[in-house]
């Protein structure tokens, strides 16, 4: 073997061994990182199981030998956990229904078609952006009253829609700006009207904001509380999220069962987020990014 | 141009249902809430017209600028450090074959699938200086002297509530930036690796340009939630100790609510749509320099 | 087009019939009665009291169902707010009687007046519905009589070798003392603010001797920068630097601090007599309910005021909204509560009721101390210096306390603010 050949291969593992090391520094990042993520989670778990009285035990972490799954039970059937997501469902499904069919259309004629007062109404798409649901609480309240939408889930989902309407328009119009007129052209040319060319023609290929824009109004909407806090008032109608804060004021003396509800309440949506993991990974931001 | 395209019909099928919904939702309260910026009022009772006042006593009420400075902080802190981390982040896992990613990600993003009632009441009690976990992590290793009510210090309390913020919002940009890095096509990474380009200028060159409408939009949410942040520090501070964690949304929500000044809190919100409104275009303008769409 | 739209109407209306289908519809002949209160645990205490009433009340009108609302103090307040902006309030509601809170309604014209001659005959202590009427009219029936005592846990002194404190200075001495064992020395909800405003006036009296201070000081008679004020504000700075209260003070809630105490994490818990329930709570162990007892405020020395002189109201009122429309149902369940409820308290040990009681074998030692703490009382307060102006200078009041406690002002700064507040409050008048 030569002296070159000698020094390139010294050279190789120099820079392997340097690639290496920098791989598992990486490496034990990226796991420091995912454990930040999981590990309060756990704990939260941990205190799920035990008695009150255990959770102020020095230890980090610990399995109790007699796990208190009882606190399971209190919490579902004192926190109500089927009816309130029963509630949520049927509140959620239209919401993300209409969350993004409508801001679909809207997107569509902004930035397909020719109006006088698309600016116009493009400015209102883009403020409603920026507009507090703070703001609109007590207005709405005073206001709903009137036209019979206070303590009703018809109220929460027209202001669920209302507040997605800018974010997801802004992503479909990205989307559609896209797509090349001709696509509607020829569909004129073959005497298709628009209810035919909508759903057939242009909604499939703006298919990743579908999934972008339900996924994001979903867990939006699933996380929401001030409002269901504000409008709903009978029990009956109330939502996961607004229950977890109720039961703390019922069980404010029992820490062990307050983190058995609240991993029931964070329960729904993990589920289906490992469920669906592959399809939310790509979809979640896909429209975005065209966007 | 086709005539189809101006079709009023099919328009006002389109725009008006999306339109009125936010009519009704949004934009009458907000009128509403003008019209009461320059009442003095509990809510209910008589309603006493003031004029400018509500808005003068804006200018000198300190909360007010202290929940102002709070939220520039947090947008300060989201848009640069969180983006950053995230960046770099979604460069690494880009890079490192798809099933390992693909498992990190997936980790990575389960904060953001929770309710945020949630997640604040788990920080809450790992903040809690007598059972939380992280005193106890602490005592475990030996620093029993940084022991801490940390959302009850001053000095601490909106690190604490910034980094809560944080650990649930980060799985947003992460995702974000990794489908757009992703997206950047194999022929531009070949042809700028052909021109000698090392990863550095790779990066500048390339990929940065290329996803700046992800960028775009990760700062666009970025500020309007940093404005509009207000549940998580409802329901774990409320804005103390003192004004210290004190941010906009909260705080006209509490002068309404809690203190029964209608219209204050309405003058408050009034500012609030104001200023958020500047930013999203400010933001729009500086980006759209770079590219034409959205 | 048509057809889309005619569509989105159908899907519009099916989703709204969807939604109001959950809602309960009510038989004819059922009658509803809505009922709110901040009492959201129902397993004890005077939540289980109440459930208790609504069910006797239930059985007695058959046709009547009460629904209840209950949420801690603070949500509560917000929420009956918002339902006032309305005209929404429920018919039956639990609040407070001060005037910054139920005046403005009652000013609204939204509070029912009440027949006193109907109530009165009702067993009630001297002072105690005097205190609901406005304008010589009645409003509301009380549910407690409120004391601000101390409760501590005789083991833990016992383990930290502390005597048991007769002063504030004795306690600010044994900080130390439980510190080092891990123990919080006093527990109270500071979040909230105002249980830290009760420490100010009955601290405020115990230095100047005289509870009818901060009457003046509202009235505009003295000043809040009175020197014996800013001692209190010093004073209080110096408790919290000892290290008495828990770490997190401004920001731990009512839970925090009651579980801190009933977990025995804390030697001791500041609050008001409606906790007697502590002693048979069932969340706590046997040991820390054997160990339980309760003092009065304790005095400060060198300063005036004595142990007897009580901090004490009257609370936690029942009102009927005028704009109920079954105000006669109403009307009978205030008068059940009137009649029963001080009884039912009393039996379960749950609150200190308005109403006179019979001391029972059965009493739990913190029943028979609170008491004893009543029937020695020297003085009485009154309703709290913080509920007595407007709302704004309740919340201010509170807010400054929260500073206070954090050490973010000092008490010249604390003391200045507080005389700006009652100023405005004053000329808002």
């Amino acid at each position: 073997m030569s002296n070159d050949t000698n020094l390139i291969y010294k050279d190789n593992l120099k820079e392997r061994r340097k690639k290496n090391i920098s791989k598992t520094i990486l490496m034990i990042v990226l796991v420091f990182i995912a454990l930040l993520q999981l590990f309060p989670l756990v704990w939260a778990f941990s205190y799920s199981i035990k008695t009150s009285g255990d959770l102020f035990g020095p230890e980090l972490l610990s399995f109790p030998k007699n796990p208190q799954w009882v606190n399971y039970k209190t919490a579902f059937v004192d926190g109500k956990i089927l009816k309130y997501l029963s509630n949520t469902l049927s509140i959620i499904i239209p919401s993300v229904i209409f969350g993004t069919i409508l801001p679909f259309s809207l997107a569509y004629a902004t930035t397909r078609m020719e109006w006088k007062l698309k600016p116009l109404v493009w400015t209102v798409v883009i403020a409603g952006l920026t507009v507090p649901i703070h703001t609109t609480l007590l207005p709405n309240f005073i206001w709903f009253n009137k036209i019979g939408l206070l303590d009703s889930h018809l109220g929460l989902i027209i202001c669920y829609i209302a507040f997605s309407m800018s974010f997801n328009s802004i992503i479909f119009s990205g989307l559609l700006s896209g797509i090349p007129k001709s696509m509607e052209e020829s569909a004129f040319l073959e005497g298709a009207p628009y209810r035919v060319i909508l759903p057939s023609i242009i909604a499939p290929m703006a298919v990743t904001g579908f999934s972008t824009v339900a996924i994001q109004t979903f867990l939006n909407h699933w996380n929401e509380f001030i409002m269901a806090n504000t409008y709903l008032s009978t029990e009956s109608k109330r939502t996961l999220p607004f229950s977890l804060i109720l039961f703390d004021g019922q069980y404010s003396s029992n820490y062990a069962v307050q983190f058995a509800c609240m991993v029931l309440v964070a329960l729904p949506p993990l589920i289906l987020y490992f469920a669906f993991s592959s399809k939310i990974m790509t979809g979640v931001t896909a429209g975005a990014v065209k966007g | 141009m086709q005539s189809q395209f101006k079709d009023k019909k099919v328009i006002a099928t389109l725009v008006l249902p999306g339109i009125i919904i936010m009519l009704i939702a949004i934009a009458a309260p907000i009128i509403i809430s003008l019209g009461l910026s320059f009442v003095k009022w509990t809510g209910f009772g008589k309603m006493k017209p003031i004029g400018f006042d509500n808005y003068l006593r804006i200018a000198k009420d300190p909360i007010f600028w202290k929940s102002i400075s709070n939220v520039f902080i947090l947008i300060f802190v989201t848009v640069f450090f969180q983006n950053t981390i995230a960046f770099i982040l979604a460069m690494y896992l880009s890079n490192i074959g798809k099933k390992l990613s693909n498992i990190f990600r997936t980790i990575y993003f389960i904060p953001a699938t929770l309710s945020l009632v949630v997640v604040t009441k788990l920080w809450v009690n790992i903040f809690n200086p007598s059972y939380g976990l992280l005193n106890k992590i602490l005592a475990q290793i030996g620093l029993e002297s940084l022991q801490h009510a940390w959302l009850g210090n001053t000095s601490t309390a909106l690190g604490s509530v910034i980094w809560i913020i944080i650990w649930q919002g980060f799985g947003w940009a992460l995702l974000f930036y990794y489908s757009g890095i992703v997206t950047v096509p194999d022929e531009l990474r070949e042809a700028a690796k052909v021109d000698g380009a090392n990863k550095f200028t790779l990066y500048t060159r390339i990929i940065i340009p290329y996803i700046m409408p992800v960028i775009q939009a990760i700062i666009i949410i970025d500020v309007t939630s940093s404005l509009k942040q207000m549940e998580m520090i409802y329901l774990s501070t409320a804005g103390g100790p003192g004004d210290t964690t004190q941010f906009l949304a909260l705080y006209l929500y509490q002068r309404a609510f809690k203190y029964s000044e209608y219209g204050y809190g309405n003058a408050i919100s009034v500012i609030f749509v104001i200023l958020a409104f500047t930013l999203t275009i400010l933001i729009r303008k500086t980006f759209a320099k770079r590219l034409e769409s959205l | 087009m048509k057809k889309l739209l005619l569509f989105l109407c159908i899907m519009l209306s099916l989703t709204s019939a969807f939604a109001q289908g959950s809602s309960e519809k009510n038989a004819d002949e059922t009658i509803v009665l809505k009922m709110g209160d901040n009492v959201p645990d129902r397993k004890n205490g005077l939540g289980l009291v109440i459930e208790t009433i609504n069910t006797e009340f239930e059985q007695t009108y058959p046709n009547v169902t009460i629904t209840t609302e209950s949420y801690n103090d603070q949500p509560w307040q917000e929420k009956v707010r918002i339902y006032a902006t309305a005209n929404q309030l429920p018919d039956v509601f639990r609040y407070w009687s001060f005037s910054t809170l139920l005046t403005p309604l009652v000013e609204a014209g939204m509070i029912e007046e009440l027949d006193y001659e109907v109530y009165s005959q009702y067993e009630f202590l001297p002072g105690a519905l005097e205190g609901n009427m406005i304008d010589g009219k009645l409003y509301g029936i009380p549910t407690s009589s409120d004391l601000w005592v101390i409760y501590y846990n005789k083991s833990l002194f016992e383990k930290a070798g502390v005597e048991i404190p007769t002063s504030w200075d004795d306690i600010m001495e044994s900080a130390d003392a439980f510190n080092d064992m891990g123990i919080i020395p006093m527990v109270t909800d500071g979040k909230d603010g105002w249980p830290l405003c009760e420490l100010f006036d009955n601290m405020a009296q115990r230095i100047n001797g005289d509870f009818t201070y901060v009457a003046k000081a509202q009235e505009r008679e003295m000043k809040y920068t009175d020197e014996s004020f800013v001692k209190t504000a010093d004073y209080i700075q110096e408790l919290v630097k000892a290290g008495v209260f828990q770490e997190n003070l401004t920001t731990s809630d009512y839970g925090d601090a009651r579980n801190a105490f009933g977990q025995e994490r804390a030697a001791m818990y500041m609050m008001g007599s409606w906790e007697m329930g502590l002693a048979n709570d069932t969340n706590f162990s046997e040991n820390f309910k054997e160990n339980l007892d309760v003092m009065p405020f304790p005095v400060v020395e060198g300063g005036k005021g004595k142990a007897t002189d009580t901090l004490g109201w009257y609370g936690g009122n029942i009102v009927i909204s005028s704009n109920s429309k079954i105000k006669d149902v109403a009307n009978n369940y205030v008068e059940k509560i009137a009649s029963d409820f001080g009884q039912k308290c009393w039996d379960l040990q749950a609150a200190f009721p308005p109403v006179k009681v019979q001391p029972l074998e059965t009493d739990t030692h913190v029943a028979k101390q609170l008491l004893s703490i009543a029937a020695n009382a020297t003085t009485m307060s009154g309703t709290p210096g913080l509920d007595r102006l407007d709302n704004v200078f309740k919340e201010d009041h509170q807010e400054l306390m929260r500073q206070l406690c954090s050490l973010i002002i000092d008490s010249e700064e604390f003391t200045t603010k507080l005389d700006a507040s009652a100023q405005r409050a004053y000329d808002e008048r």
